[in-house]
């Protein structure tokens, strides 16, 4: 027990790097107030948040967010039944985290009373701003607010009938922009949009559990709909992209009301009591379901100068049923060995079809009716084993099949000319994993795996064919030290007759933790990742096809943090600790034949560094003043406009009882 | 007569001796006395349901409940190896002690196969019954985070970048997109990868259950988002590039794939190679995006332009 919670003492020591705000609670143990038959606990946390940008705040607002203004940085409040008998609940929690105007809002409610009910409710909002300065040149700027909420109601929680009725529902509205390619499909203009983000999901589901000889049957309903409506305008007569084109958008707009709803079930049948044999079933289908209409209208000039009246409708639909299966049986022979066998089966189809026309100044110039099907199907099997020869010594290893089928059929019909296109590829893959367990000290573990694989015919030029992976963690926990140490390779070369593409990735960290009193502890940690990929590019330069050049990306990741905690008389909290981050690339890398717009995006040379501080002061056993300060600064050598350095921090009361 | 007699006393002193050889359970009282750090707020602990129910058997409530009968523990005077200590089991006894009453939950419905119980880490690894430090999941810290991070040191460097999923601001949790416990489905992917993965509907990637706008279905779908998942052009950690791509660039991000080999995508057809008049000396051609605006899927163009 003792070493328990010494290797619990240390894994907290073991904190990440925590944002600026809130506050790490440090108000002792026991605390509380007796009301009636309840216990109460509660915290809360108000202060002011501030920070200071220079250089792109964009790209800040992108990468941190953090802005000014009053907050309820944190709270939490916890009501629990002494006795386990409440009236109307024996347990109500509620914790938040940035309410006001964080933009990384989170609050977590929970109600319960014993045997009768039990409601989870988690509400999120995420304030997402993107300058998009890398993807599109500014052209798909975001300013959209995300926000989620789940809620979850269990009837007779304890009981062998059990019912499940839940709710969740996703929101994400705002200005964005975004663009569009006009008057000729591959050599037109871009025309910059503004769009209005109206996005809007809800799930319900209900269910119910029946435990019955020892087995458990639960099924699930549910149905989901979504709604989506963002229209796209022009603000201003616009030549485009292109400056030297002719193409020119005087009149723009289009929408596309989007809607449907994709109905589930699940059926599960599972077993698990630790005896000889355990085994978990579950189908899933569902039946997702879109209709759509998309109306444009464009007024402009076309790159021979023509003038250009065009606009677009489609209509139609698309559908996807998607059916699963799993089944997984384990078998416990012995005390020592574990032997779990996994089949399952997975069978997408996605049919749509969608009907086109084109309005081409006052003329009717095209109506196609397009189809398209694309079934995927995947059989896979994995069988492992789990042999524990002494305490201190065991094996694993396993073997995985996978077999899968894609099919596609694409069809035009253009008035009088139909026309319709099949094809179709299967991917076999076998593969090997095998692992050993030592444990030479009651504090330490060593693990060691490593995994074989072998595709015959992968989706795509990137995807993993003939791989392999070794991997080996040590973790030592002696007393108050913590070291958690990884090692990782993985491999892959996808080589055919034309291109190869190979990736090697190696990465290496160490994690250690040293918390010898109840007043001080200290954590540091480094971790190496190296990825390393070259594969062959096929494309166009003036007309020209060029082969034979290789895509080359190397990332050199440095990243290691230090954190110190110090606690002075019970009444001071002092926290101090950095982040850096930093890709070296590869300055000695061997270019190849590329063009300099290929070479310059082969590393991504960058620095992300955040120092930060914060001190807690107990001015009463109940309150205590905080403040802190963190510090920004990102560097990139590609794009560098992107570039900032940022001031934060907050102060704030922290009231507890 | 004699007989039956006799084989009466027997029967009745074996199982005597079989009752004084095996430890009887003794209930909650006797643990207070050495232990009230722990019972004294016990209360608070979900585990107390079993006890406040007062209709649970001994060896399913209580201290016993979990570390079995008690009697030679106290006749020992606290000797921890005469009672079930955690610490002490192997991760498998740790295992089946906890699934013998949490494997209710369909959640945990495939922990003996997870990655986690095959490499040793037991329940007890992330959660304290006794030293909990979240009211939700007994977790042994206060953020989830931090018991993942304790030995995924290279997926915390990820967060750690400048373009990443809100982990470390607590926007989110690694038990959104992951199952600790073990999947209940296999990744999307040929290597039964991602693994650990949380399912959205129908065993989609739980990257759907937030990215709604992502999930179609649409007449004109991506293929490289249901074949091999999300992670075919993304990190989902975090990286370096923006938007979370793998490369820092989204002309190459496309072109690795889109370079007209015949050999991969649907048979006889080839991942499409790019227009010849998609001239990549021209910048206006290295920004895929612009024109492909709607890159995750379209209803309207199988090039996806609107």
């Amino acid at each position: 027990m003792r070493t328990t919670i010494l290797w619990l003492t240390a894994t907290l020591a073991l904190h990440a790097q925590p944002t600026i705000a809130p506050t790490d609670e440090k108000v002792g143990e026991a605390r509380g107030q007796n009301i009636g038959n309840y216990n109460l606990v509660q915290s809360w946390e108000l202060g002011y948040r501030f920070h200071s940008v220079g250089g792109n705040e964009g790209k800040y607002r992108s990468d941190v967010n953090y802005g000014n203004g009053i907050r309820l940085l944190g709270s939490r409040f916890s009501m629990k039944s002494k006795e386990g008998h409440g009236s109307l609940f024996d347990e109500m929690t509620l914790s938040t985290q940035g309410l006001g105007n964080d933009p990384y809002e989170y609050a977590n409610l929970r109600i319960a009373k014993n045997r009768l009910y039990r409601y989870d409710m988690i509400w999120r909002s995420n304030e997402y701003f993107n300058p998009a300065l890398a993807i599109s040149g500014g052209q798909h700027g975001m300013d959209t607010v995300h926000r989620l909420q789940d809620h979850d109601f269990t009837l007779l929680p304890q009981s062998k009938v059990r019912f499940f009725a839940g709710f969740s529902r996703a929101l994400q509205q705002g200005p964005a922009l975004t663009t569009t390619n006009l008057f000729d499909g591959v050599r037109g203009d871009e025309f910059a949009l503004f769009a209005n983000v109206h996005r809007r999901q809800n799930e319900f589901r209900f269910g119910n559990e029946i435990r019955a000889f020892g087995m458990r049957l639960n099924w699930m309903q549910v149905f989901e709909q979504y709604r989506e409506e963002t229209p796209l305008s022009l603000g201003a007569p616009s030549a485009g992209a292109n400056a030297t084109d002719r193409t020119r958008l005087t009149s723009y707009g289009s929408t596309e009301p989007y809607q449907g709803t994709t109905p589930s079930f699940r059926l599960s049948l599972f077993r698990e009591r630790g005896e000889r044999w355990a085994v978990n079933g579950r189908f899933t289908y569902s039946s997702g379901n879109r209709d759509f209409t998309f109306s444009e209208a464009a007024i402009g000039v076309n790159r021979f100068g023509a003038a250009q009246n065009r606009q677009i409708a489609v209509g139609g639909n698309a559908r996807r049923p998607v059916t699963t299966g799993n089944l997984t049986l384990s078998l416990f022979p012995t005390t020592n060995l574990t032997i779990t066998n996994h089949t399952a089966y997975h069978l997408t189809k996605m049919e749509g079809r969608s009907t086109y026309t084109e309005i081409n100044n006052s003329t009717l110039d095209l109506t196609t009716v397009n189809f398209r099907y694309l079934g995927i199907r995947n059989i896979s099997n994995v069988t492992d084993a789990h042999f524990q020869i002494r305490p201190w010594l065991a094996l694993r290893g396993g073997y995985q099949f996978s077999a899968r089928e894609i099919k596609s059929v694409e069809q035009v019909i253009i008035e009088g000319f139909p026309g319709e296109n099949r094809s179709q590829q299967s991917n076999r893959l076998h593969a090997g994993t095998a692992g050993l367990r030592v444990k030479p000290l009651k504090t330490m573990l060593l693990a060691v795996d490593g995994e074989l694989g072998r595709q015959d015919r992968p989706f795509y030029p990137t995807s993993e064919k003939n791989y392999e992976g070794y991997s080996a963690r040590l973790q030592w926990r002696p007393g108050p030290f913590s070291l958690s140490a990884l090692a990782r390779v993985a491999n892959n070369s996808n080589t055919t007759t034309l291109f190869a593409h190979s990736a090697k990735s190696r990465q290496y960290g160490a994690d250690a933790s040293w918390n010898p009193r109840d007043w001080f502890s200290l954590d540091a940690g480094y971790a190496k990742l190296h990825a390393g990929t070259v594969t062959g590019l096929g494309y166009f330069q003036a007309a020209a096809l060029v082969t034979g050049q290789q895509s080359i990306f190397l990332s050199n990741l440095h990243s290691s943090h230090l954190g110190a905690h110090v606690s002075l008389r019970e009444r001071i909290d002092l926290y101090a600790g950095f982040t850096l981050s930093r890709d070296a690339g590869d300055p000695n890398r061997s270019i190849g034949t590329v063009p300099a717009a290929f070479a310059a995006v082969q590393v991504f040379p960058m620095n992300f560094d955040s120092p930060l501080a914060r001190l807690s002061v107990k001015i009463t056993p109940k309150i205590r003043w905080n403040v802190g300060y963190q510090y920004y600064r990102y560097r990139e050598d590609l794009l560098a406009v992107q570039n900032y350095r940022a001031h934060t921090g907050y102060t704030s009361v922290l009231w507890t009882f | 007569m004699v007989g039956s007699k006799t084989l009466g006393q027997a029967v009745f002193w074996l199982c005597c001796a079989s009752a004084w050889a095996s430890p009887q359970y003794v209930g909650g009282t006797a643990c207070k006395t050495c232990h009230p750090n722990i019972t004294v707020d016990f209360y608070r602990n979900p585990h107390y349901q079993s006890v406040a129910s007062g209709k649970e058997k001994p060896e399913d409530t209580g201290c016993e409940g979990c570390h079995g009968p008690a009697s030679d523990h106290v006749t020992a005077k606290g000797d921890k190896t005469k009672i079930g200590a955690y610490s002490a089991m192997t991760p498998k006894k740790v295992l089946d002690s906890c699934l013998r009453c949490h494997a209710e939950s369909l959640g945990r419905a495939s922990i003996r196969r997870s990655s986690h119980s095959q490499a040793q880490i037991a329940c007890n690894s992330c959660h304290s019954i006794h030293k909990a430090r979240s009211a939700k999941y007994l977790l042994a810290s206060t953020e989830q985070r931090n018991l993942c991070y304790g030995c995924h040191g290279n997926v915390r460097a990820q967060f750690a970048l400048p373009s990443k999923h809100r982990v470390n601001e607590g926007f989110m949790t690694c038990s959104d997109c992951h199952n600790p416990h073990g999947a209940t489905a296999p990744g999307t992917g040929m290597g039964g990868r991602p693994r650990m993965m949380q399912t959205a509907l129908g065993n989609e990637e739980p990257c759907m259950k937030c990215h709604t706008d992502k999930r179609g279905p649409f007449t004109f779908e991506h293929a490289a988002g249901r074949v091999d998942g999300c992670s075919a052009c993304h990190v989902p950690h975090g990286t370096a590039n923006a938007k979370m791509l793998k490369r820092p660039a989204v002309f190459t991000t496309c072109l690795e794939c889109h370079n007209g080999l015949g050999d991969f995508g649907r048979q006889g057809d080839g991942v499409k190679l790019t227009p010849s008049s998609h001239n990549m000396s021209d910048p206006r051609f290295r920004n895929c995006t612009t024109c492909h605006v709607r890159i995750h899927g379209s209803n309207s163009d199988q090039r996806f332009l609107r």
